[in-house]
């Protein structure tokens, strides 16, 4: 398997200083997790001696934190996953549910390609936990399942009448704006046309494959990284920048991609890469940025996904919703969500996910918000989940500031 | 004081193959080691079972004699060998007509060395030189000395034979020009004793000199001391040579959880095991060849040995036995029942033996003939045994700590955990030791030191070098019933002082930044410096 040598499978820089360990939000939830020095790093090392039983590596989210306080540069998540992904080569998977997580875009189309496939695959979804076929399938009894949108961020797109406009950005989608929030993908098409800028999407895009690499499916995910970067290389060429308003796509498609695979082109690629918001600032920071706002006078607590936070992007978020008229806008600054994509859905692990997200709900309910903010669909999910309070993209409320 | 037929003297693999076969033959024997098992060239070695390809152009009875021993070992001793195999592999410096020649003598002395293609040598090594042009595999293995020695031991004790630690030979007795006894001194309590006998052995390697000297005899050891670098992880999976006349630093040896690098021969003194910053330099150089990106690879420390080399004497009467090594029989220098065993590999340890009690057993009048290359020398664990260890040991220890503590050990091991589920916790995370082998070891009577406890159970060997291991198992040792324990602090300079000579001179990179939170720990937030002021 060719494996990016240079990033992937070099346990010598740590220092054991367990700093990752302090950090990392699973540790923190159960003893059941030796933390990522062990997991990562340490293991890697004997892992090339013995085989062995190993079930801590189903305990990592992949959430990334690890990577973020390092100050070795390990790239510890990315040590997790190829474990886990060779692991999974010669040992039977525990539950049913990985699969279908994993696969989150072929549950996608198929649902969205059916009449009224939606309505009843959501209605499934309910009558399902109701006689416990999800428990069955190891997904957790009472975690809130995303549900699906009857039509397609792609089929609602092809609707949208643009201007043309000289700055020109494709974007990536991703399976959880195309398939379960598409209106979030027009949120982003009005705001950026606000802005001067033409929007293009590519109907060859597949899932950027961040959950299939959670799943421990990276063999699956190179194949849909290597359509993905020679197709984002390409509208580079052609002087596209690329957004996304999903921050583990962002994440995947810039760097963990690098990290895991050795394709051509990816470096050039990921210099045109940002986060939709990001790219807003950038234009902010240049005076490019339109600020006709209305008023709002909401109460919003914004939070970061860990996603974001490991790009190391700061909060592009926090530097543009407050220029909003009436805004009424904190951060939540509480840890990672717990959901940390499909892990929080498995029946093993949602209640660490939960237990993971309290400090963070626990904030969203004291702070009296009426909304939500927060880039990453799945993270919105888990928030509305633990704290009754609902959460939406600050595309959306840019949206709204701009009356479209 | 004590009595017994044998007295052998040095506890490295050549002594310990001795006692064995004595044992085995039904014959007295009592070891005697000046410090722990292996604390000298037994250990400070590339820890290669050699096939024998190495040595099958220049000297094809060392390299028969290999192959055999190979076989032998990686039969009875499998719980010391990693029978990884290995490769040889031709560099575009190295000639084209050696290889030739070399596939033909691998050939006469029945050294399997089978031709691969480039690509599947890449695939088998990824990291491997692509300017390589043309590999084979040979069977090759690696072993630990430390296993190979402690297991030896065991096989011998079942027939009776003892080994004693940290005493020291310090007079050989001899009545009538015949040897009676020897003297001994215990280097913890200084107490000195008597061992009376009917023969003695000197095994004692590369200090065979001046155990000889104590009888007022020659023997002309030419100590030559060889350099190895220990890098953080498996670099490659197999032993890989450069496919040359053999050279420096031309050889990788996976082990356990690190690549070694070696070696280099320069003549030292019998104690010299330091190591330089320029020798280093210079093997990296050589070892690049081999594998480009080994100035990425982490270095763990570097240590030295020396072998123990005959320097042919050409009036020295009673050489015998094969052309590695020699056994000289002191009757012919007006000794009798003294002989002096030195040279040879770690590899052929046990045909070493078996010659060499060959001689002895004939002089003692016992007929019984070697059985050691029959019986293995520990028991494979049962089934039974290793479900209870998976179930008790984190990942990836199960196996790890079986072969490190054999099957008696490893069982109380177990009911220790299984009573005390604390005891699973890990003091070392590099090399997955729990506190339950630590406790174990620690309480053995051949325990004095935290360095005795790491060279059993690979504790403090890994990445962090005794960083975050040290100041746990010094607080893990139950010190109760150890006098040597008492005193924290003696203990912590002592395995970190160990630890650290090794590392002295490849202070740079990842090593340094690791280093430097070693001190912080050690000397910033434990003040390890400053407590002799307030002791
Ligand atoms: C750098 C290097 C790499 C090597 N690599 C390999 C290899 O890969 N494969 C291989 O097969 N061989 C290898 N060898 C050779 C092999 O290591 C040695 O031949 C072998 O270990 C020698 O063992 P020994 O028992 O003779 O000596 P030692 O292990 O040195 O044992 C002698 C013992 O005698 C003790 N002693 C001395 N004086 C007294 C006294 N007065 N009282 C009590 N005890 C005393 C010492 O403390 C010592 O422990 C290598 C050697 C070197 C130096
Ligand atoms: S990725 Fe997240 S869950 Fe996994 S080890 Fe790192 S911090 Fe812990
Ligand atoms: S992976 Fe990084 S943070 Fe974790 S112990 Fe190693 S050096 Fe420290
Ligand atoms: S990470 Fe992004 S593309 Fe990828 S599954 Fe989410 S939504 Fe799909």
């Amino acid at each position: 398997m060719a494996i990016n040598k240079q990033h992937a499978i070099d346990p010598d820089k740590c220092t054991a200083c367990t700093i990752c360990v302090t950090a990392c939000p699973v540790t923190a939830a159960t003893r059941k997790f030796r933390g990522p020095k062990m997991t990562g790093p340490a293991l890697t090392r004997l892992r090339k001696l013995v085989s062995d039983d190993d079930p801590m590596l189903d305990y990592c989210s992949n959430c990334k934190t690890c990577d973020l306080v390092c100050p070795s540069g390990v790239p510890i998540s990315t040590l997790n996953m190829i474990a886990k992904n060779e692991y999974y080569k010669t040992h039977p998977r525990k539950s049913k549910a990985d699969d279908m997580l994993a696969h989150s875009e072929k549950m996608g189309k198929l649902i969205t390609s059916l009449p009224l496939g939606s309505t009843f695959a959501n209605m499934g979804m309910s009558i399902g936990k109701a006689f416990n076929v999800m428990g069955a399938m190891g997904i957790a009894q009472s975690a809130k399942m995303p549900a699906y949108a009857s039509e397609s961020f792609i089929s609602k797109f092809k609707k949208i009448k643009q201007n043309p406009y000289l700055r020109k950005v494709v974007f990536f989608s991703g399976c959880y704006i195309n398939y379960n929030q598409p209106e979030v993908g027009v949120d982003l098409v009005k705001v950026y046309q606000k802005n001067k800028i033409e929007v293009a999407i590519d109907e060859n895009f597949v899932c950027c494959g961040s959950p299939m690499v959670a799943g421990g499916y990276i063999d699956d995910a190179r194949v849909n990284a290597a359509k993905n970067a020679a197709l984002l290389k390409s509208w580079v060429d052609r002087g596209y920048d690329i957004v996304t308003a999903c921050t583990s796509c962002g994440l995947m498609l810039k760097q963990e991609y690098q990290e895991l695979f050795d394709f051509a082109g990816m470096a050039e690629y990921a210099a045109h890469m940002y986060d939709s918001i990001e790219y807003l600032a950038k234009l902010n920071d240049a005076g490019e940025f339109d600020t006709n706002f209305v008023n709002d006078n909401t109460k919003y607590i914004y939070h970061a996904p860990c996603h974001l936070k490991v790009q190391a992007i700061g909060r592009p978020s926090m530097e543009l919703l407050p220029l909003i008229p009436g805004i009424d806008i904190e951060e939540a600054d509480a840890g990672c969500c717990g959901i940390s994509g499909s892990y929080g859905f498995k029946a093993d692990k949602h209640e660490i996910a939960m237990k993971v997200g309290s400090k963070l709900f626990n904030r969203i309910k004291n702070s009296h918000a009426e909304l939500g903010v927060c880039e990453c669909g799945t993270c919105r999910l888990q928030m509305e989940n633990g704290s009754g309070v609902k959460a939406i993209h600050p595309l959306t409320v840019l949206r709204k500031a701009y009356g479209l | 004081m004590l009595k017994t037929t044998v007295v052998v003297i040095g506890g490295g693999a050549t002594g310990v193959g001795i006692l064995r076969d004595l044992s085995m033959r039904g014959v007295d024997a009592i070891l005697v080691e000046r410090d722990d098992l292996g604390y000298w060239t037994s250990s400070r070695f590339h820890g290669l079972l050699h096939s024998g390809g190495r040595y099958a152009v220049k000297d094809k009875e060392a390299a028969k004699e290999c192959i055999q021993e190979n076989t032998i070992l990686r039969r009875i001793g499998r719980h010391c060998v990693e029978a990884t195999e290995s490769l040889f592999v031709r560099a575009p410096e190295d000639s084209e007509e050696f290889e030739q020649e070399w596939v033909k003598s691998c050939g006469e002395c029945g050294i399997s060395a089978i031709p691969i293609s480039m690509d599947e040598a890449f695939k088998l090594e990824p990291n491997l030189s692509r300017k390589l042009l043309s590999a084979y595999r040979c069977p090759g293995a690696a072993i630990d000395g430390f296993r190979l020695l402690w297991q030896t031991v065991a096989s011998a004790n079942k027939y009776g034979g003892k080994a004693m630690t940290y005493k020291e030979v310090t007079a050989i007795e001899t009545e009538n020009g015949t040897v009676v006894g020897v003297k001994i001194r215990d280097k913890w309590t200084g107490v000195e004793d008597k061992i009376a006998c009917d023969f003695v052995i000197s095994a004692a390697g590369s200090f065979a000199g001046e155990v000889a000297h104590m009888a007022g005899l020659t023997v002309n050891v030419k100590p030559s001391k060889g350099t190895l670098i220990a890098f953080n992880h498996r670099i490659c999976n197999r032993v890989v040579h450069r496919l040359h006349k053999s050279s420096d630093a031309d050889i990788f040896v996976p082990h356990g959880s690190i690549t070694i690098l070696g070696t280099t021969s320069i003549d030292s003194a019998p104690d010299d095991t330091s190591t330089e910053t320029a020798e280093v330099k210079a093997m990296l150089e050589i070892g690049k060849i081999t594998f480009e990106e080994i100035y990425d690879y982490r270095i763990l420390r570097v240590f030295a040995g020396t072998r123990p080399l005959y320097s042919a004497d050409p009036n020295a009467k009673g050489r015998s036995a094969s052309r590695g090594f020699v056994a000289l029989d002191h009757a012919h220098d007006g000794i009798k029942h003294f002989m002096s065993v030195c040279g040879g590999k770690f590899t052929t340890y046990r045909l070493m033996a078996e010659k060499v009690c060959n001689i002895v057993c004939e002089q003692l009048g016992v007929n019984e003939k070697c059985h050691t290359a029959e019986e293995n020398l520990v028991d494979d664990p049962s089934p039974e045994l290793m479900n209870r260890a998976k179930a008790v040991f984190p990942s990836y220890g199960a196996e790890l700590a079986s072969s490190r503590l054999g099957n008696e050990k490893l069982e109380r091991v177990i009911k220790h955990i299984e009573t005390d589920p604390e005891m699973k916790e890990l003091v070392c995370e590099c090399e997955n030791v729990t506190l339950a082998e630590i406790d174990e070891i620690a309480a053995e009577p051949t325990s004095h030191t935290v360095s005795d406890v790491r060279r059993r159970t690979r504790l403090g060997m890994g990445t962090c070098q005794g960083t975050f291991c040290a100041y746990r198992s010094v607080g893990a040792i139950n010190k109760e019933n150890m006098p040597w324990a008492k005193d924290s602090v003696d203990l912590l300079k002592d395995f970190l002082e160990t630890r650290w000579k090794g590392i002295r001179p490849v202070l740079w990179g990842n090593m340094l930044r690791d280093i430097e939170l070693t001190r912080a720990i050690y000397d910033a937030a434990l003040n390890l410096s400053g407590v002799e002021d307030i002791k």
